[in-house]
């Protein structure tokens, strides 16, 4: 790692070039008046003058997760998301809940039952293929889109270190992973709350539990989907260095979960199971367990961390060396 | 490429190959502690001390209070099993292949709970003296059972599908130590991190498919631990069900308590009488019972039944419900995958399974048994 590249605490660059940063910052100083159109032009697809708008000091990342968040694309996605859990909430009020000998898993019946659990349902339906695909979508794009239409260069031409981009890029894409998890949350209880009774949680254990400690437990699944989704972000990203072409790393991303979760199903390798990321995506239903099923959570909670350090790594080693043409 | 680019590249990617050898020495730690370890030794026991001490524990105060994980696993070698190993994981059928887990938690002779957890869904089987519930998250049941004795394990358990605790599986293998047994010990075992005794038991008939079953018991407690089954034709164990962390402290006291959750169907149900299902259900056993005859005796012996194709058809026309579907869906893979054979006795199809052979004769005999086929043929001739 080169000096260039290191980050010191407060997560300014460090001043390598002491002489380049600072004229950078009173450049921006001056004109920070410009700092939003110039986002917007990069967000457009042009990206010549953005270099120096986002070298202001912490506003890389607020940057860049505005971009994403401005991005017509991914905000059609997370409104697909809101959508799924209002739909379905719908559904159930509308045409009853199933009957528990039409053979559906247990928890759609409990929903109409108790709102709450149609956060629960809601993610178990989601996290399977919808919530992959759009956080493949930010991750796979964001070092591959960047590259294909030519900003990378640009991006790269002031003075700030692969690693601090692609840290960036990481952390923007954890940023979306967080809001569409809490976003699907979120309108899965207004829609829970508004359509159906809501009380004390009745857990899979046959316990109960009061609807404060409720709210608590699905602000714990959202963490742990969130980790889960973020270490699917960290394999997007490594996908998106080797590439120019966006949809490349997206679409194998997708293929990736897809193909693992074939594999999850398939008993004979029932053995690889602990070993596929998808296959611990599902268990956030621990903390509806009486004691919480912290050891399996746990695990889980290893997996992810384990598949975000070596995809990261390899995004790393493959970004720095990467030879950016535009 | 000059030398220091190329040097360059070299650290880099030693990063994530450093990060992949982190994350396998990792995974892998668990062993390579246990071999650092080295093996446990306890001190040598026979066979018989280690029965007679098993026995002593048991009869003395009991299993000591624990908690811990048990694992089952079934590799039978079913050909081609349709989707049953679905998502839910307490159906009898999907026990059949795969590994499940349960939770047991131990408190006492008439303090017991044992859970299966499911995805998004859990059984669990409480037992508080003379409270017993059976839960189902799935279907959202209680059931109160009562009229259960005190001590009778093994009925609870039967009430959940996959309940085998490995002191079930260890009586019902101990029970089976004859004289056409070759039976060995070891004193180094490791399981659940515990040193541990392992009981072998080898059959001494070639014709039987179970190459050995081996029963571990822990060192200190004697509480068994592990049970396996291996079959001829495979290193891994054909079934296994062991415990796969154990912790002899008494569990929490909120573990026994149950109240059915409000909204819950709640029936009850006498163990003694049982609902019209498992009455149905019963008369069927003891049809079966009354029509049953076993030919050899010990590893080898070949239990012979009255059956047919349409049978099977008819009864599954009867139950509508899953579980019924689940059996006809797994004998329609089976019979699918039958071998036509023929000889002295008649025809008839016979299906191998790792563990286990049957012999479907055309005139309407069912032949099981854990031998090989030649050996169902020659009872399908004596029987």
């Amino acid at each position: 790692m080169s000096p260039a590249e290191k980050i010191s605490p407060n997560h300014t660059i460090t001043a390598t070039r002491p002489s380049v940063t600072d004229q950078v910052d009173a450049v921006e100083n001056d004109t920070s008046s410009l700092d939003t159109s110039t986002t917007e032009v990069r967000s457009s697809g042009s990206g010549a003058v953005n270099a120096v708008g986002f070298t202001k000091r912490h506003n890389f990342l607020f940057s860049e997760v505005s971009l994403t968040f401005r991005r017509p694309r991914n905000l059609a996605m997370l409104g697909v998301l809101v959508l799924v859990p209002v739909l379905l909430g719908v559904a159930l009020r509308t045409f009853g809940g199933p009957e528990a000998s039409d053979g559906a898993p247990g928890i759609f019946t409990q929903i109409t039952g108790n709102g709450l659990f149609l956060t629960f349902a809601a993610l178990s339906i989601l996290v399977q293929l919808l919530l992959p695909v759009s956080v493949a979508v930010v991750a796979g794009d964001s070092i591959a889109g960047e590259a294909g239409i030519g900003t990378l260069r640009y991006l790269l031409s002031v003075p700030v270190g692969r690693t601090r981009l692609l840290l960036v890029k990481y952390a923007n894409a954890v940023v979306f992973c967080l809001v569409a998890v809490t976003a699907v949350a979120l309108s899965s209880l207004l829609t829970g709350l508004l359509l159906f009774p809501a009380g004390p949680i009745t857990l899979l254990s046959g316990g109960t539990i009061p609807m404060a400690e409720g709210l608590l437990r699905i602000g714990l699944v959202v963490l742990y989907v969130t980790a889960g989704m973020a270490a699917l972000a960290a394999i997007s990203l490594a996908l998106s260095t080797l590439t120019e072409v966006a949809i490349g790393a997206i679409a194998t991303t997708v293929v990736l979960v897809i193909v693992a979760q074939v594999l999850g199903a398939v008993p004979q390798l029932a053995g690889l199971r602990p070993y596929l990321l998808s296959s611990w995506w599902n268990d956030f239903d621990g903390v509806l367990r009486d004691p919480v099923a912290t050891e399996v959570m746990g695990q889980g909670l290893l997996v992810f961390a384990a598949y975000t350090v070596i995809f990261g790594s390899i995004a790393w080693a493959r970004f720095n060396g990467k030879d950016i043409s535009g | 490429m000059s030398e220091r680019t190329g040097r360059s590249r070299v650290t880099r990617w030693g990063v994530p190959i450093a990060a992949v050898a982190v994350v396998a020495a990792a995974v892998g730690a668990g062993p390579v502690i246990a071999a650092v370890q080295g093996e446990p030794t306890l001190p040598t026991r026979t066979a018989q001390q280690l029965l007679a001490d098993a026995a002593r524990a048991g009869q003395s105060g009991g299993v000591k209070p624990m908690s811990g994980t048990v694992i089952q696993t079934a590799s039978l070698g079913l050909p081609g099993l349709p989707d049953i190993s679905g998502a839910g994981g307490s159906s009898p059928a999907a026990l059949l292949a795969g590994s499940h887990e349960l939770k047991v938690w131990y408190g006492g002779a008439d303090r017991l709970r044992l859970a299966l957890p499911g995805r998004m869904s859990e059984t669990d089987l409480i037992v508080n003296g003379d409270q017993v519930w059976l839960w189902q998250s799935e279907t959202n049941e209680a059931t109160r059972i009562k009229g259960v004795d005190r001590g009778t394990e093994s009925k609870h358990a039967s009430a959940l599908p996959s309940a085998t605790t490995p002191q079930q599986a260890a009586q019902e293998v101990l029970s089976r130590a004859a004289t056409d047994t070759v039976v060995s010990v070891s004193n180094t075992e490791r399981v659940a991190d515990r040193p541990a005794y392992q009981l072998v038991l080898a059959p001494k008939d070639s014709a039987s498919l179970v190459k050995e079953v081996r029963l571990a018991l822990d060192g200190e407690t004697f509480v068994p631990l592990r049970v396996q089954v291996y079959a001829k034709s495979a290193a891994e164990p054909a079934f296994e069900v062991g415990f796969t962390s154990i912790t002899f402290t008494p569990p929490a006291a909120e573990n026994f308590t149950f109240t059915p959750p409000a909204g819950a169907k709640v029936t009850e149900r006498n163990a003694d009488e049982p609902g019209e299902q498992d009455q149905a259900r019963q008369e069927r056993q003891r049809k079966l019972e009354g029509d049953l005859k076993v030919v050899g005796q010990g590893w080898t012996s070949v239990a012979v039944l009255p059956f047919s194709v349409k049978d099977l058809g008819a009864n599954a026309a009867q139950k509508a419900d899953g579980e019924g579907e689940d059996a006809t869906a797994v004998a329609t893979a089976l019979l699918g995958s039958a071998k036509q054979v023929s000889g002295p006795w008649g025809s008839g199809r016979v299906i191998q399974t790792k563990l286990l052979s049957a012999l479907l004769t055309d005139d309407g005999r069912l032949l099981v048994g854990a031998v090989t086929p030649e050996k169902l043929q020659e009872a399908a001739a004596r029987g």
